[in-house]
């Protein structure tokens, strides 16, 4: 727990600030289930992209990858979602076509990435436009929306008052943690992430692994479009777009090391939680909403400011350690 | 080295006359010399900041704020014009002063503090766009006075005066790269920063002059994209970084560092354009602009990375023989 230290700290500090700020309105029960509401799209997605950070690459395509397997999933839930059949069949139906979307854009990233060997920011910033023309040829521009009923219990439902979003993002917190953490898969990831030629020579199939993490990330995509689709009763080419961004600076924030190796589940669910109370306390202190992106901003290049200063006095350390054994 | 830049550079004009074929096959007014101006005319913002992009690139970094930095300079020449007795000269200098400062800001926190670009210039990027949107809380700058209207439709020798700043900019580029000692060091740094302060190269000055000519490019285009619009948007060019990320990698530079060259550049633009123009010239929705964009831009760099590897393998063979 020590390495997230630092970071709880911080978030405990905002939520108690912004408590006694206003208590009334921030403490309330529906700002707290709306804030609850809100992480789960925006963390799944920082999660996809952290994940592939890890490895030591940038994944520019997953809010596309996002909206490419929410409008192939939403054209087959409008067209069948009102038919006779079984609605729940239907449902599972639909997930798993965002799923096979999000492999297929996985599979086309991690191809070019791991088999062919280019460098991935390239690759997904490739796979972004493209996938992103492909999303505008299906929507031609427009919304798909007018889903069946059922289909929002996944958006907006509650299971003993916790919002249904929020159980999802929770279980694919836990098993992340599992698998990055706790087995010899994940060991391998952060292997790839800060020594890829040692990683190689130590006989893990690099290639095989990186293929992964991309299908991974972009499931994840996947799961995060569901839950957007359900929220906002459509589906758009620009799906989650705001994201892209927002997610890189969430993972650095959280401790990744954007050259990959270093990083954890929970520092970056940390992250996401310290932007999320962030954006919500100052929407209800109605600061004005651009001024929050710019305190975002601010705040990213604070803490990697911070994280720089603590290297170089290790650094400074480690130098005058020598200095010593030389005199 | 030389032959595979070259080589590489040949490629793209080959792709270009190809695609530039099949689009006249659709379209009889693609070939006109009418047509072509026009293109490079829109093209002109996308060209100017894929010559600093390039530097960036060819050092192994990147500037994402590239397009917030162009259009908090348009937002503060425009306040100024409209409130000010400026002339063309004074608008200029401004924005080019408040450029290099926007610029200078991300090179000092990567140049003294090491913090990879990436992440120094996505912090910054909504810092410039918050605090862009926050004072002119979103408003276009229409009235525009009419001297700097007027400015943007002169045709020196029958070409757009836009084309003039690209051309400034991609000479002093070019010079920049090629010609001075500087340059040499932006290349050395993109293909082995260890070795480049061994020589004796300062990285840390290099990567501050980078940004900062970064922020004096977005400054000058910004002086562009207002003469051509007319007016200021303060949620322009919103996801434009990508754009001009994507014209300096198909014009051949590579992200790792050390490659690249303004001529490629500016055929990555010059293609971009082409593609653009040619497919609404040729009536094709504009949605397979960008699905034939994103297509190039994955097979030419995996074409190229798979020719690299053969070169290289065959290198190889020559040594153990």
């Amino acid at each position: 727990m020590k390495k997230y230290k630092h970071l709880f700290i911080v978030f405990i500090a905002i939520f108690i600030l912004l408590s006694l700020l206003s208590p009334s309105r921030f403490l309330s029960l529906n700002n707290l289930q709306t804030m609850l509401a809100q992480v789960p799209e925006f963390g799944i997605i920082t999660l996809g992209m952290m994940i592939v950070i890890l490895t030591g690459g940038i994944n520019l395509s997953i809010t596309s990858a996002s909206a490419f397997s929410g409008i192939m999933a939403a054209s087959f839930l409008v067209k069948y979602g009102h038919s006779d059949f079984n609605i729940f069949l239907i449902i599972l139906a639909t997930v798993i076509i965002a799923i096979l979307a999000a492999i297929f854009t996985g599979v086309l990233n991690g191809t070019i990435i791991a088999y062919i060997g280019v460098t991935p920011i390239i690759v997904t910033l490739g796979t972004k436009i493209l996938l992103e023309g492909i999303c505008i040829r299906f929507t031609k521009g427009g919304g798909i929306s007018n889903y069946p009923e059922e289909f929002f219990y996944l958006g907006s439902g509650t299971i003993f008052g916790i919002p249904v979003p929020f159980v999802i993002f929770a279980l694919i917190v836990i098993f992340l943690y599992i698998l990055l953490e706790k087995t010899s898969w994940g060991t391998k990831v952060y292997f790839i992430g800060s020594n890829e030629t040692a990683a190689n020579f130590s006989g893990i199939n690099v290639r095989k692994i990186k293929m992964q993490v991309y299908i991974i990330s972009s499931i994840l995509s996947a799961a995060a479009a569901i839950i957007m689709m359900s929220r906002y009763n459509s589906v758009k080419a620009n799906l989650g777009s705001s994201y892209l961004l927002q997610s890189i600076a969430a993972s650095v924030l959280g401790g990744t090391n954007i050259a990959g190796g270093k990083g954890s589940v929970f520092g970056t669910v940390i992250a996401i939680g310290i932007i999320q109370i962030i954006s919500s306390g100052l929407n209800i202190l109605n600061v004005n909403r651009f001024i929050t992106d710019s305190i975002m901003g601010l705040i990213l290049i604070v803490v990697l400011l911070i994280n720089s200063f603590q290297n170089n006095h290790q650094l400074s350390s480690l130098f005058s350690f020598r200095k010593k054994v030389g005199s | 080295m030389g032959s595979i830049f070259k080589k590489k550079e040949a490629n793209i004009i080959l792709v270009m006359i190809v695609l530039s074929i099949l689009i006249s096959l659709r379209s009889e007014a693609y070939f006109s010399v009418e047509n072509f101006i026009d293109i490079f005319k829109s093209n002109t913002v996308l060209a100017i900041l894929s010559m600093g992009m390039l530097m960036a690139i060819i050092t192994g970094g990147i500037d994402v704020s590239i397009a917030a930095t162009t259009v908090a300079v348009t937002v503060i020449t425009g306040k100024l014009m409209v409130n000010f007795d400026m002339n063309i000269v004074t608008v200029i200098i401004t924005a080019a002063v408040c450029g290099i400062i926007l610029g200078a800001i991300n090179g000092f926190f990567i140049s003294k503090f090491r913090i990879p670009p990436i992440v120094v210039t996505l912090g910054t990027l909504s810092i410039y766009r918050g605090l862009t949107l926050f004072f002119t809380n979103g408003r276009w700058i229409t009235n525009i006075p009419l001297w700097f209207q007027d400015f943007g439709d002169i045709k020196p020798l029958g070409l757009p005066i836009q084309l003039y700043f690209l051309l400034g900019v991609a000479l002093l580029s070019h010079i920049i790269l090629n010609y001075t000692i500087l340059g040499r060091g932006i290349y050395a740094i993109g293909g082995n920063p260890e070795a480049t302060n061994r020589v004796g190269f300062k990285k840390e000055r290099i990567e501050l002059f980078i940004y900062s000519y970064i922020g004096f490019v977005s400054g000058i285009a910004a002086v562009v994209h207002s003469s051509i619009v007319k007016m200021v948007d303060p949620g322009a060019l919103s996801g434009f970084e990508m754009e001009v990320v994507a014209a300096v990698v198909l014009g051949g530079a590579n992200i790792l560092g050390g490659e690249g060259s303004v001529g490629g550049a500016l055929l990555g633009v010059l293609m971009l354009g082409i593609i653009n123009n040619g497919l609404i010239l040729a009536r094709i929705p504009t949605y397979w602009q960008q699905i034939i964009v994103g297509f190039i831009i994955l097979a030419a760099v995996s074409f190229d990375v798979l020719q690299r590897k053969r070169i290289e393998r065959s290198m190889l063979k020559i040594d153990v023989e």
